[in-house]
């Protein structure tokens, strides 16, 4: 017979007849596109964020077919913040998607990229002037958010002796809670054609285009098909008013990935919509509210539903430890600085090969040292080794952008290409990249 | 808690009677409580495993102080 961890676990029937039998089951991945996990970690280090650009190219082309497939005119724009890895987003403009930006860092970023103004849409309350003022003269798409941006955007329009091209972004009620009023122009209360009055009156600007985005991991199709409603009735309106010609409607981001919410307990299987749903809603309230001759063009600025499910965060296990309740607690080599999300979503977390032993109630801490570096709180795991190699997926959105240097040295980022080789994408970083900006006072220094 | 109150059956599900307690066990787990229970110590215990099993005691003394670690917060006497 061989080894096995000692394992002594009370058996809670109650809990057993519920979950069916946690003390058995065990997720395991053994590769990612092939390539196994330990094979990754041992050759680039743990932890390590690995994408996948099939996974990627997948999800791509199924929500651009579920699209194209039912309306003649369809742009995507890859939305930079959700991940703005330059390999990543050059895999999306490859793909055809123009550029999504929400600040003058994400433009700078687009056009290093060699992305032109004219194909980046660019959103976001804070647009310094000079920004913008750079974004007009490169022909970029500028959605406007306030008063004072339609005042900076005329001024700009005098200096430059322009008149400048503009979209609104617009707010509105879809049934969604909480309601992303913070953004743009409303539009029960009438501020949104207000906004369009007031550029009118000037004649500096001209307005070509109607903007929302209404939240992010949105379950529910049915909120985009009120969305474009409200959007295409206000086109309508618009243009009988003020004789614009609106050419296109951008219905932003939000939707969901099979991600799955803390405090939600369906599988995102069950609950997340498919593309076909969100296209159906989407396309439909256009055909249903289309008053002019012209079908105006449709953006799109996904960004989660696109890169969640391609990104992966490897980590091994460094040691563990017996908690007093009872748990076992799980030191692993990454924490919430490399997984921000962690806080709204449980993880998917798998093995890398099966254990023995029956599983027991246990605790994945990261490395940091500090109280609130939990990546699970309570987990079923049998007893794992020190060097176990777990994969937490799906962590492809929003988790690199808003990872922090923090404690340790950022990891390497790795892609899998469509041929199942391994690009490194970032490096990890070491002490110079965080002391690159920092001045340290002459007379602060040591032994002088 | 007395440990010899822990009755384990074939399949290493452990009862006790008098309070109806259930818990499972695993292999290894089955065979430190019964070297508990011959009032083998700790040391002797993880030095036994090591040679029995040939991993190394500085292992086995994490994984047997983890075991007798969660007996105690089970309420065993040991
Ligand atoms: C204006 C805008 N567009 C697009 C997105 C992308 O959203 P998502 O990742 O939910 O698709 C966001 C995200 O907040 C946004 O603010």
């Amino acid at each position: 017979m061989s080894y096995q961890k000692p394992t002594i676990n009370r058996v809670d029937f109650a809990m057993a007849s519920k979950y069916g039998s946690p003390l058995k089951t065990q997720k395991i991945r053994e590769n990612i596109n092939g390539i196994s996990v330990r094979e990754l970690t041992e050759k680039y280090g743990s932890p390590l964020f690995v994408y996948s650009q099939k996974e990627i190219e997948n999800k791509y082309n199924t929500l651009y077919n579920a699209f194209s497939s039912r309306y003649p005119n369809i742009q995507f724009g890859w939305s930079y913040k959700t991940n703005y890895l330059n390999a990543i987003c050059n895999i999306f403009h490859k793909l055809g998607s123009i550029a999504e930006v929400v600040s003058e860092f994400e433009y700078e970023k687009a056009r290093n990229l060699g992305i032109e103004g004219k194909n980046i849409i660019f959103n976001g309350p804070y647009k310094p002037k000079e920004a913008l003022k750079i974004a007009v003269q490169e022909g970029a798409k500028i959605h406007i958010d306030h008063l004072f941006e339609i005042n900076d955007l005329e001024d700009i329009a005098d200096e430059l002796g322009v008149t400048i091209p503009v979209a609104i972004r617009v707010n509105m009620d879809t049934g969604i809670y909480p309601q992303w009023s913070r953004f743009g122009f409303n539009y029960e209360s009438g501020e949104a054609y207000e906004a369009v009055r007031r550029i009118h009156k000037n004649k500096k600007l001209y307005l070509t285009g109607l903007h929302s985005h209404i939240g992010t991991f949105m379950l529910d199709a049915n909120a985009y098909k009120l969305e474009t409603a409200k959007l295409m009735q206000l086109k309508a309106q618009i243009e009988a008013d003020f004789g614009y010609e609106i050419e296109y409607i951008d219905i932003g981001g939000g939707f969901a990935s099979k991600n799955h919410l803390k405090g939600v307990y369906q599988s995102p299987e069950v609950i997340v919509p498919t593309a076909d749903d969100y296209a159906e809603a989407i396309t439909s309230a256009i055909y249903e509210n289309n008053k002019s001759e012209k079908l105006p063009k449709l953006y799109l600025e996904t960004g989660r539903h696109l890169v969640d499910e391609a990104g992966y965060l490897l980590t091994s296990v460094w040691g563990y430890k017996r908690f007093p309740d009872g748990k076992k607690g799980y030191i692993l080599d990454a924490g919430v600085n490399l997984l921000y999300t962690a806080t709204w979503y449980n993880f998917n977390i798998e093995l890398d090969k099966r254990y023995e032993g029956i599983n027991e109630p246990s605790m994945l801490n990261g490395p940091l040292c500090m109280n609130i570096d939990i990546i699970n709180e309570n987990i079923m795991l049998p007893a794992l080794e020190r060097g176990t190699v777990l994969t937490i997926s799906p962590v492809g959105a929003y988790n690199y952008t808003q990872s922090m240097q923090f404690i340790r040295y950022r990891p390497k980022v790795v892609l899998i290409d469509n041929d199942s080789n391994v690009h490194i994408i970032k490096d990890d970083d070491d002490l110079s990249t965080i002391n690159y900006k920092e001045r340290l006072p002459e007379y602060l220094e040591l032994n002088k | 808690m007395q440990l010899n109150s822990l009755i384990i059956d074939e399949n290493n599900m452990g009862f006790i009677p008098s309070t109806g307690a259930t818990f499972q066990l695993n292999e290894t787990g089955k065979e430190i409580l019964s070297l508990l229970k011959d009032g083998v110590d700790k040391d002797t215990i993880v030095e036994t495993l090591s040679k029995k099993y040939n991993i190394d005691e500085k292992e086995l003394f994490i994984d047997v102080s983890d075991f007798l670690y969660k007996l105690k917060i089970y309420g065993f006497e040991i």
